[in-house]
């Protein structure tokens, strides 16, 4: 673009209809090489987000055709439920659960696991070991630590004489344990990650410490954290909207309850919409939720990526 | 530059020959999909049998397709009920469609106002076909103003199981199931111990629908919504309010056990000793005296002290036929239909997987007769249902939002584990259920 800009100005005005000729087949050569994509996104993306926008203002018959416009009504009807105030609080619980503390797991993890010794590998390969597993399959192995018959987790508790906990089924504990399940499912990946991260960081910054000796808790503070911190950062975005947009373990642990105490804003969305058979109040919650990642992911750029430290 | 605008092209070409290809596939399968290779007509049936069911089921097919040559039945497993209805949702009255469904019970209203289905009551009044060697308890649920929609299929009630063993040793009889209320109360508080409680009940609705309609009450208004649209929740009245004290009462004394919602883990609380009677599927009674370590005792549904004995609401799913499918397509599907409710047929059923026989002929086959012998609990299911008087508490409510309507209920139910007043719980229910059919009845422009 900067050339033809250039071009542009440099070249007489009698050539204006030439240059104005190039600079659009520059333009349509640019476009071609992005058709695919923008026929993708267009068909799997923009396309169902501008759909969902219409049918939050209809409510439509079952299958899904919008029959009455409503306007802002899905909405309105949203604030006012209790339900869907539940929801949200369970989302952002949900979210505060998950995020920090898995974020904070997987760098400790990865810091312990960058040392150089014999048999890393082992440990490596274990601490990134749940991301090859299906969120099916590990929530089968949670639902079953979970059970309050027959599960381990009461088992252990009775071995040691404290009363056994229903844990998927007081809604004090519900969403505390799927969050549990939930960390130890994404640890793998935010690990990969910040191992990966830990690696790329100058191995001579750390020489320069040695011979300054400084401690280690310092190197720490001083130069693994800051040089992790692009790294971190990618990891919390992605992590934040992953977790907001958990859907199996809920569907397969808790099914949203007992009493709405797991039934975040994606699972509500789907039980409306396929089991309710409200698209049109499913929509509204699925734009909700749209703006709500939309504001944290801005807020994070606007205020989280100051303190990263780029190379 | 050349080559960039021949790759583009192609590759529109390429989109363009994918889509054209699709819709051409899908003129073939439409051609090949009423005809087989030999000249029979294919009836595509989808259903929610999985496990154990669907063998019984697939062998159920093969039988037909072996027994006559104008029809090929080919079953498709598409999830549970819920899941295969959604399927259903995004192809009904397109060529895509099945020709035959197989649809829960609380379907039953939703599938009427979707306005892609055929009444079979049109075959039967065709044929004159005699729908009175039918259970009566069963085809009056799936027929609405005399007509009959759907063909019952599989149908189920709720029963008490208890352990046999478990009431020897807290000095009950263990031939008595407990009938009533206090009596079940008082079995409970006897058979609860450190590691066991003494009764538990799913939070899921068709329990609580159960238990209410076992006492007369109604779900909703209009005569449960058979006498016109129902537009308001009624169950918040006594009977409903009589199941949640109960489930309160016990609960605060001890004696219940909540076991959620899944029902693998209530057969396994039942099963490990966790409690020692539940409320289960007649359909699962067979599994759980085959699979428990204990003997198994089956009762009745219990009632409150002074309630009159209604009866059951019948369960399960009925089979349900397309619409816009061609004469050949919806013919097979009656005949098939015919078939499913022989005596013969029924019987083998009810011995496989513990279903009603549609046809109470059946329980005279031999199969059944030996089967009873060897697992006299079953009769008592069957008994059960004979006993049910016919009236609009038992006939079952018709509402197109049930999904919805239960999920409210569940969450009553589990709102009294945490301390909330019975009464106070069931009014919200009714709240939210009254809001649903509001939405429901604005979509339809009532």
């Amino acid at each position: 673009m900067t050339v033809i800009r250039q071009e542009a100005t440099s070249g007489s005005t009698g050539d204006w209809h030439l240059e104005r000729k190039r600079a659009w087949s520059n333009w349509m050569t640019g476009m071609m090489f992005l058709l695919p994509s923008l026929i993708l996104f267009g068909v799997f993306l923009f396309y169902p987000m501008v759909r969902t926008v219409y049918l939050s203002l209809f409510l439509t018959d079952s299958q899904g055709v919008p029959v009455v416009f409503v306007g802002w009504e899905n909405f309105v009807n949203l604030f006012q439920s209790t339900s869907f105030q539940l929801s949200a609080k369970a989302t952002a619980l949900f979210v505060l659960y998950t995020v920090p503390a898995g974020i904070v797991l997987a760098t400790a993890l990865a810091i312990l696991a960058n040392q150089k010794l014999r048999g890393i590998g082992l440990f490596r390969t274990m601490f990134s070991a749940t991301m090859g597993m299906s969120v099916a399959a590990s929530s089968v192995i949670w639902m079953f630590l979970f059970n309050p018959s027959i599960g381990l987790f009461n088992r252990i508790l009775a071995a040691l004489n404290i009363p056994g906990v229903q844990w998927l089924l007081d809604p004090q504990y519900a969403l505390l344990s799927v969050s549990v399940a939930t960390i130890w499912m994404n640890t793998g990946f935010a690990f990969l990650i910040l191992l990966g991260g830990l690696q790329n960081i100058d191995q001579s910054l750390y020489e320069s410490a040695r011979i300054a000796g400084v401690s280690e808790s310092y190197k720490l503070r001083k130069i693994t954290l800051p040089m992790l911190s692009p790294t971190l950062f990618f990891v919390t975005t992605v992590s934040l909207i992953n977790a907001f947009q958990t859907f199996g373990q809920i569907d397969l642990l808790t099914r949203g309850g007992p009493m709405e105490s797991t039934n975040v804003i994606v699972y509500s969305i789907y039980k409306d919409a396929f089991i309710n058979y409200n698209v049109g109040s499913a929509s509204a919650q699925a734009v909700l939720l749209f703006v709500a990642v939309l504001i944290v992911t801005v807020l994070q750029f606007k205020i989280g990526e100051r303190k990263v430290h780029y190379q | 530059m050349k080559k960039l605008w021949i790759g583009s092209t192609a590759m529109v070409l390429l989109l363009a020959a994918c889509s054209g290809e699709t819709e051409e596939s899908v003129e073939t399968t439409d051609a090949t999909a009423s005809t087989t290779e030999d000249g029979k007509t294919e009836v595509v049936f989808w259903h929610a049998m999985s496990g154990e069911l669907e063998t019984a089921l697939n062998t159920l097919v093969d039988d037909f397709n072996a027994s006559q040559d104008e029809y090929e039945v080919e079953p498709v497993f598409q999830g549970t009920y819920e899941e295969a209805l959604t399927k259903l949702n995004t192809v009904a009255g397109t060529d895509e469609s099945p020709a035959m469904m197989q649809v829960f019970e609380v379907g039953t209203k939703f599938m009427i106002d979707s306005g892609h289905i055929q009444p079979v009551q049109d075959f039967i009044d065709e044929e004159g076909f005699d729908t009175s060697i039918w259970e009566e308890n069963i085809t009056n649920y799936y027929s609405v103003d005399g007509v009959q929609y759907s063909m019952p299929f599989n149908s189920s009630t709720p029963v008490l199981i208890y352990n046999k063993d478990a009431f020897e040793a807290a000095g009950l009889d263990p031939e008595k199931a407990p009938m009533t209320y206090s009596e079940l109360k008082e079995a409970a508080e006897a058979l609860t111990t450190d590691a066991q409680k003494g009764f538990s009940i799913l939070n899921y609705g068709w329990f609580f629908e159960e238990m209410v309609a076992a006492q007369g009450g109604l779900f909703v208004n209009e005569e449960n919504g058979r006498a016109g649209q129902a537009t308001e929740a009624v169950f918040n009245g006594e009977e409903g309010l009589n199941v949640f004290n109960l489930i309160k009462d016990m609960y605060d004394e001890g004696t219940y056990y909540n076991s959620g919602q899944n029902w693998d883990d209530m057969r396994a609380a039942f099963q490990s000793g966790a409690t020692a009677m539940i409320l289960d599927s007649s359909a699962g009674v067979k599994g759980m005296i085959d699979n428990a370590p204990f003997e198994v005792g089956v009762g009745y549904l219990p009632v409150p002290d002074d309630a009159e004995r209604n009866g059951v609401i019948i369960g399960g799913a009925s089979l349900w036929m397309a619409d816009d499918i061609p004469a050949e397509q919806k013919q097979g599907a009656w005949e098939f239909m015919k078939y499913a409710s022989s005596a013969e047929v029924q019987a083998q059923w009810h011995v496989d997987t513990g279903y009603f026989a549609i046809n109470p002929a059946a329980y005279e086959e031999q199969i059944v007769v030996d089967q009873w012998e060897q697992y006299p609990q079953l009769k008592v299911t069957v008994d059960q249902l004979k006993e049910t008087q016919a009236n609009a508490a038992t006939g079952g409510a018709l509402i197109s939002v049930f999904p919805e309507a239960r999920q409210r209920v569940v969450n009553a139910m589990e709102s009294l584990y945490q301390g909330t007043d019975p009464q106070e719980a069931l009014d919200q229910a009714v709240e939210e259920t009254n809001r649903a059919l509001e939405v429901d009845a604005a979509k339809s422009g009532n």
